[in-house]
């Protein structure tokens, strides 16, 4: 870029025999390689190549204002499902409490990403959140694995930590997220991972502009009897009377896995959500620079057509006093 | 004295609302919650739960889950809910008989738990019709 400016610089004092258009030298949306050497070093850019470029600009902005709206109705869609959904897993919460830091041998990650990409920052920032749980949580006896849900984290995550992962689900989205397909999902999850804490990373939707990395803490329910023998936010948990099974363990038992599908249920929407509306605004911000650019363009365009025109005339002008005179 | 009852789940709040009484049905028998109940945190077999409201009793049909009780505020989280009212017999007959077809054909361990919880489901809601009617 500097070594362009630096020649179209030296060109500018060189031959002062045509009119140059020096205005034209400033225009910076077109590579050096477009301008023409006309004759005795004449430079103009070709009325024909910005005009090209302003087609497919002007293309690219109407694919990317398409893209914003197609995801604002997919927002529609999905968010009244999330809102639904949120109510469920309080009452977990308020029963078993959401302990991030519970000290746990085996910590297991679940990632939760977009297949897709366009959506602006989302995917990495789960990405990183999920490799900091990581870093926190590996040491001499404790270990982090990681569940990748989407295309988009496990392309990050293969490069650095393959062997960590344990599982890869890709394409949640090809039917529209229900229940039991989420809940076939975490049974899959439970059975094939040793966990003692479930960590869900995912992007919380707060609204259209705003989401919010968290995580949600799922522990095993021998982790929870003993947070619970010990006090603290689980010491209500003993006073409660367990019915409904033969021991108190198996319902435990049922409970956390019952809790980890709900908010993988709830956690799978957020993030679905919070994709559509980053996808939203990434598709905006692109049109809106895509109008820019056209702005620009055009004027190049007026002043290269005005160059040219005047640069004929001159030409008419010369030739006709040179017959005369 | 009224309990508050909120029976959630995933999809939507089914119900919220003061009732007098409840009879619910658990893994190991049905058990009825007056006011003033101890603490208890219970899993929920598919079955019908009865609603006292005003001396009426309401039928909803549950597909099991898990319920808490705890100073008077009930919590119920199923994986799915129909009030009696909400079910079309005609519909439920022909599930019925859907899932007990299925379970005569079902081949295969997976399959014959598959029907047989489709079985019980039918079963639940033609008993939450019944037990209104």
């Amino acid at each position: 870029m500097a070594l362009a400016a630096l020649r179209r610089e030296g060109r500018r004092f060189a031959p002062m025999i045509s009119p140059r258009p020096i205005t034209a030298l400033r225009s910076s949306p077109l590579a050096p390689s477009l301008e023409d050497e006309g004759p005795i070093g004449v430079r103009y850019i070709s009325t024909q190549v910005v005009r090209n470029r302003m087609k497919s600009v002007k293309n690219i902005q109407k694919i990317t204002k398409a893209m914003k709206m197609v995801a604002a109705s997919k927002l529609r869609a999905i968010q009244t499902k999330a809102e639904n959904s949120r109510g469920l897993w309080q009452p977990f919460t308020a029963l078993l409490g959401d302990l991030p830091s519970a000290d746990v041998k085996k910590n297991v990650v679940v990632t939760i990403s977009s297949d897709k990409g366009l959506c602006g920052g989302i995917n990495s920032t789960s990405v990183k959140i999920s490799k900091g749980l990581h870093k926190l949580n590996s040491g001499p006896e404790k270990e982090t694995k990681y569940v990748i849900l989407g295309e988009k984290a496990k392309a990050q995550l293969i490069r650095d930590s393959k062997k960590d992962i344990e599982l890869i689900i890709t394409e949640l989205q090809k039917n529209p997220l229900n229940y039991t397909q989420v809940s076939v999902l975490a049974d899959e999850i439970l059975k094939n991972v040793e966990y003692d804490a479930l960590r869900i990373v995912f992007n919380k939707f707060h609204s259209v502009v705003s989401f919010v990395p968290t995580v949600s803490t799922v522990l095993s329910p021998e982790i929870v009897e003993r947070e619970a023998e010990s006090g603290g936010k689980l010491g209500d948990l003993d006073s409660y009377e367990v019915e409904g099974g033969e021991t108190k363990g198996e319902i435990l038992q049922n409970l956390a896995e019952f809790q980890f599908s709900c908010v993988m249920f709830n956690a799978v929407l957020e993030n679905a959500c919070s994709e559509q509306g980053a996808r939203m605004s990434a598709m905006d911000s692109s049109s809106r620079n895509a109008g820019d650019m056209l702005d620009r363009l055009t004027l190049t365009y007026n002043r290269t057509r005005q160059a040219s025109i005047t640069t004929e005339l001159i030409e008419i002008i010369s030739g006709a006093s040179a017959l005369e005179g | 004295m009224t309990l508050n009852l909120c029976i959630l789940t995933p999809n939507r709040i089914v119900l919220d609302s003061e009732v007098k009484e409840i009879i619910l049905s658990t893994n190991s028998g049905q058990i009825g919650v007056l006011p003033n109940h101890a603490p208890i945190a219970t899993a929920i077999d598919t079955g019908i739960l009865r609603i006292r409201l005003n001396d009426q009793w309401l039928t909803i049909a549950l597909m099991g889950g898990f319920a808490r009780m705890d100073n008077n505020e009930i919590t119920i989280l199923v994986n799915d809910a129909e009030k009696g009212s909400d079910i079309d017999p005609q519909e439920v007959q022909q599930a019925l008989e859907i899932a007990e077809a299925n379970l005569r054909k079902a081949e295969g361990k997976i399959q014959i738990i598959e029907a047989n919880l489709a079985l019980r489901q039918a079963r639940t809601r033609v008993e939450a019709i019944n037990a209104i009617s």
